[in-house]
């Protein structure tokens, strides 16, 4: 007789007496007063569960509300009527259909009884309670704003979701083995914890299956599903060197423009805002988010200085002796700055 | 035919009567009368109508310690007890006679 044993045969005994529930009080005294002491005997002669030996506690109240009825010592009196009796009978009425299906819809799937088909289950009952509460335990502390998935992530991350997973999986047997928080308040704690897990699933499996028959809009723009090109209005390209390329074109692997943005600024002081005259990125270069530590190529002279030699200079040059340059590669000249330095793609 | 039906009526004569030899502990008398061909009836029953007899003052009850296991609570029957089986004997006796001569006036009709 172990502790586990007991509060198996406690469980079992509330939920008989809980079935008798309409029995006047005296009667159900006196059918209840041993069984704790007989479940006992009758746990110790093997180790099968009860509820696998005797059935459930509900029908086994059944079973011992009928040896009542004819009781030889007299229980004459009749039930008393008070404000729970409806609720009482409604009760009784439900245990009474349930036990009836219990019965009838056991021969469909070659039990004697539903109810030991389900015991059955029981396990898997815990190991997908503590899958329940992992989800719910990082539904409610996961503040990264990302979609969660079908593992409990928190912060993103698959590693504590796996860690989470198995923790809770491994309570949740646990628990199911009463080998923790059972007896008095904390079984209303569970029961109350597992009605609130339902309802959670219920919720998580309705939006889990809208989300797989509508995945939603999740190109860069609007989808808000964490897309890390949502909100993009505008594109910045920096060289090398650090300095900010104006007019800058994107092309995709097909040589497809690739369009992303909005083509009007605003100016953050007067909350002004004007249609972009750039044909390329930038739209509005004013916004430029790093300064650039080289002087801006707009200063033409700035940009042609870093670069090769000036041809442009060579005419005018004292030093010009030879004209060459000038006239032999005008398509070698570095582009110059004020014209908008558009590279092609290569087809 | 449904042999439940049938237990009901005779369960307590069947307890008083798997209880005339030997004093036994519920889980005991359920075996014994198993053991005698009524497979059918269950333990609640057992159990509720040990209660019953027992509240009624048919049975007398002690309490055997167990080495092994928990503490065994032993019914016996005591003298209003045994004049009941007696009773409840005859009456099933004539009971099943009377039963026994109706099936077989059908049958050799």
């Amino acid at each position: 007789m172990n502790s586990t044993a007991q509060d198996e045969i406690t469980e079992y005994v509330e939920r008989v007496r809980a079935a008798l529930a309409d029995l006047p009080e005296a009667t159900r005294a006196e059918l209840l007063e041993d069984l704790p002491e007989h479940l006992a005997e009758i746990r110790a002669e093997d180790t099968v569960t009860l509820t696998d030996r005797l059935g459930t506690p509900e029908a086994y109240a059944a079973e011992l509300r009928a040896t009542a009825a004819g009781f030889v010592g007299g229980f004459p009196d009749p039930p008393k009527r008070n404000g729970f009796q409806p609720f009482l009978d409604a009760r009784a009425d439900v245990v009474r259909v349930l036990g009836h299906a219990d019965v009838k819809v056991g021969p469909l799937i070659g039990y004697p009884r539903a109810s030991e088909f389900l015991s059955l289950l029981r396990p898997a009952w815990w190991v997908l309670r503590g899958y329940l509460g992992a989800m719910a335990i990082a539904y409610l502390f996961d503040d990264s704003g990302n979609q969660p998935g079908l593992l409990p992530r928190v912060g993103g991350s698959t590693l504590v979701a796996l860690l989470l997973l198995g923790l809770c999986v491994v309570a949740s047997i646990l628990v199911g083995q009463r080998r923790l928080a059972t007896g008095g308040w904390r079984r209303y704690a569970l029961n109350i914890g597992t009605v609130f897990l339902v309802l959670f699933a219920i919720g998580g499996f309705f939006s889990a299956d809208s989300d797989v028959r509508d995945p939603g809009y999740s190109d860069a723009g609007y989808s808000g599903g964490g897309n890390p090109y949502d909100y993009i209005t505008d594109v910045f390209v920096y060289d090398s060197q650090g300095r900010l390329v104006p007019g800058a074109r994107l092309f995709d692997q097909d040589g497809a423009p690739i369009q992303m943005g909005n083509a009007y600024c605003t100016d953050p002081n007067t909350g002004e805002s004007w249609h972009t005259r750039n044909m390329g990125y930038p739209y509005c270069p004013e916004a430029a988010p790093f300064g650039s530590p080289a002087p801006t190529p707009t200063d033409p002279a700035d940009a042609a200085e870093s670069a090769v030699p000036v041809p442009d200079d060579g005419p005018s040059a004292e030093a010009g002796v030879e004209p060459v340059p000038t006239a032999t590669s005008p398509s070698l000249a570095p582009p110059k700055p004020t014209t908008a330095p558009t590279t092609a793609p290569a087809r | 035919m449904d042999t439940t039906q049938l237990l009901k009526g005779v369960l307590d004569l069947a307890v008083l009567a798997a209880l005339r030899d030997e004093d036994g502990y519920g889980y005991d008398i359920l075996r014994r009368l198993r053991a005698a061909g009524l497979e059918d009836v269950g333990d609640a029953s057992v159990y509720g109508t040990l209660r019953r007899l027992f509240a009624g003052g048919f049975l007398n009850s002690y309490v055997v310690p167990s080495d092994e296991g928990p503490h065994r609570k032993y019914y016996g029957l005591n003298a209003a007890g045994r004049a009941e089986l007696q009773r409840s004997g005859k009456v099933w006796h004539g009971f099943a006679s009377t039963m026994d001569d109706l099936l077989r006036e059908r049958e050799t009709a």
